[in-house]
């Protein structure tokens, strides 16, 4: 069972601890290393994101930066596992690593499963 | 107020870090049997209490400790045991590590003896598949059972089996050295190809593959590639099983028939295992070029290659893959070498060319591929009837229904 999983939190956060980007980095090799993680990644700040909506028959446009306080995600990781279970776990061990080494630090993780277009 | 953990959430949890609290264990008591059962003593105290409690922050350490609690009681209460205690408290002792993390670079070196006892010679190669799935896979008897199409108890039965053998052959876990080493890793190499390929071509039942058995020992490739990270062939392997493994959705078609490669869509192959398999080939070659030699899986992970890289079938490089199969034929020579190389040569230079080949193999009793790929090449010859006759052939050997289908359909029946 092929997982995305985005951690989201708001953008006025500022920069993580070096504490947690070491904790992360060790944690992403275990999941490597036990051949579960598959890809992850960051995704660039929604000042240079755009989104396209279409709403009373009309597209529109609009980019980047939005207001502020909304939980937006900042980066994914696609996992192969082999159960939903297994996907929540890797994700509370994220949260559990931000408990520790970023006091104050609040956000979430969005598990969802992928399933091929194909 | 967040709802307890239910059992499968603790399963789960479990499940991440079973490979390294039997490996642990097991080094610690010398028993992989009673490692075991001591991270599955660790599993009930954990079903038990984190549903009141919640998981821990770090349910390995927890676990872990459960565990080596028990082992202490055990040896404690356990008069035939007792002998070995004073010896393996000292160990215990030493291995009283309050960080379960910080005893990383140690655990995988536990994992990669604990895969290398799991494959041991004294095995014969279908329990070392299934002792490798229960206790560095972490899957359960009945998963395991379920994948190899056997019953729950033929399977128990099977693991118990080569348990007691390993008990009986005096196997021991350890960490071989020099030449001796590389005959253990290419045995272990050899039992995640096996699972992989039990999986991926079926060999018997109904089905055209059973897609577990693949994501198991792709994962089981992944480990290996990161326990053993200085050896090309290990790259190879894990490229190989990654690149054949992207194409499990396109091998079948909706009506549950098979596939052949040529004829595959290749939108349907799963470009992010292709990449992964050509990022690990990259790495095996990369060692290769400073002198670390390569073996059978890299050759097969380049073959592989060649047709990931191709967009379209009528793209495939067929004078390099023909060239790679003489490598492979000169240092690994073999039936199914051959086979693959008259397929190749083929494709590369016309049918006449295959045929040259594959009428120079000698038949192997009961083996449906020669005749199947000799049907194959006769009929790209334009000789329709000689083709009818081997595909006939062929479907009468072949031991998987849904290729028996397909060779009939071929053999114009």
């Amino acid at each position: 069972m092929r997982y995305i999983t985005f951690v989201k939190m708001t953008e006025d956060v500022g920069d993580p601890p070096p504490a947690l980007v070491e904790a992360m980095g060790k944690e992403m090799q275990a999941a490597f290393a036990d051949g579960s993680m598959i890809e992850a990644g960051g995704l660039s700040g929604m000042r240079d994101s755009t989104e396209i909506r279409l709403a009373d028959a009309t597209i529109t446009q609009t980019d980047g930066p939005y207001a502020e306080g909304k939980e937006v995600a900042g980066g994914y990781a696609i996992t192969e596992v082999r159960s939903h279970e297994e996907a929540v776990e890797g994700a509370r061990r994220v949260l559990e690593l931000h408990l520790e080494h970023w006091p104050g630090w609040e956000g979430s993780v969005e598990i969802r499963q992928m399933f091929s277009s194909q | 107020m967040t709802a307890p953990p239910t059992h499968d959430a603790i399963t789960a949890v479990w499940r991440r870090e079973s490979v390294r609290l039997v490996a642990a264990l097991a080094r610690m008591t010398r028993d992989v049997d009673l490692a075991e059962d001591l991270a599955q003593d660790a599993l009930v105290a954990a079903l038990e209490q984190w549903p009141d409690q919640g998981v821990p922050a770090n349910p390995g350490a927890w676990l872990m400790s459960v565990a080596k609690r028990r082992a202490i009681d055990q040896f404690r209460r356990n008069e035939t045991l007792r002998r070995r205690t004073a010896e393996l408290a000292h160990e215990l002792d030493e291995a009283e590590v309050p960080d379960f993390e910080a005893a990383v670079d140690h655990i995988e070196d536990d994992v990669l003896r604990l895969a290398f006892l799991c494959c041991h010679p004294a095995l014969p190669p279908e329990s070392r598949a299934a002792l490798t799935l229960r206790l560095v896979g972490g899957l359960t008897t009945q998963e395991i059972a379920r994948a190899y199409l056997v019953k729950d108890a033929t399977m128990g039965q099977r693991i118990s089996r080569a348990k007691r053998q390993l008990a009986d052959s005096g196997a021991k876990l350890e960490m071989p050295t020099g030449a001796e080493r590389q005959r253990r890793l290419a045995d272990v190499m050899a039992v995640v190809y096996l699972i992989f390929n039990e999986g991926y071509a079926a060999t018997g039942g109904d089905d055209w593959t059973r897609p577990d058995l693949c994501l198991e020992a792709m994962r089981l490739a992944r480990m290996l590639a990161h326990l053993v990270p200085e050896e090309p062939e290990v790259h190879g392997l894990q490229a190989l099983l990654e690149i054949q493994g992207s194409r499990l959705r396109a091998r079948y078609d909706e009506a549950g028939d098979p596939v052949l490669l040529e004829a595959q869509d290749r939108r349907r192959w799963d470009q992010l295992l292709i990449e992964r398999g050509l990022a690990a080939l990259g790495r095996a070659e990369e060692l290769a070029q400073r002198g670390a030699p390569v073996g059978s899986y890299v050759l097969q992970a380049a073959i592989a290659a060649c047709h990931a890289r191709a967009r379209r079938a009528e793209d495939t490089d067929w004078v390099e893959i023909a060239g790679l199969y003489d490598v492979l034929a000169r240092t690994f020579p073999g039936p199914v070498v051959e086979v693959n190389r008259a397929v190749a040569h083929g494709r590369a230079f016309g049918p006449e060319a295959g045929l040259t080949i594959i009428d120079a193999v000698d038949s192997v009793p009961g083996w449906h591929l020669v005749p199947a790929v000799r049907g194959d090449l006769l009929e790209r010859a334009g000789r329709q009837e000689e083709a009818a006759r081997a595909f006939r052939d062929a479907a009468a050997l072949t031991r998987n229904e849904a290729e028996r289908r397909i060779l009939l359909r071929r053999a114009g029946l």
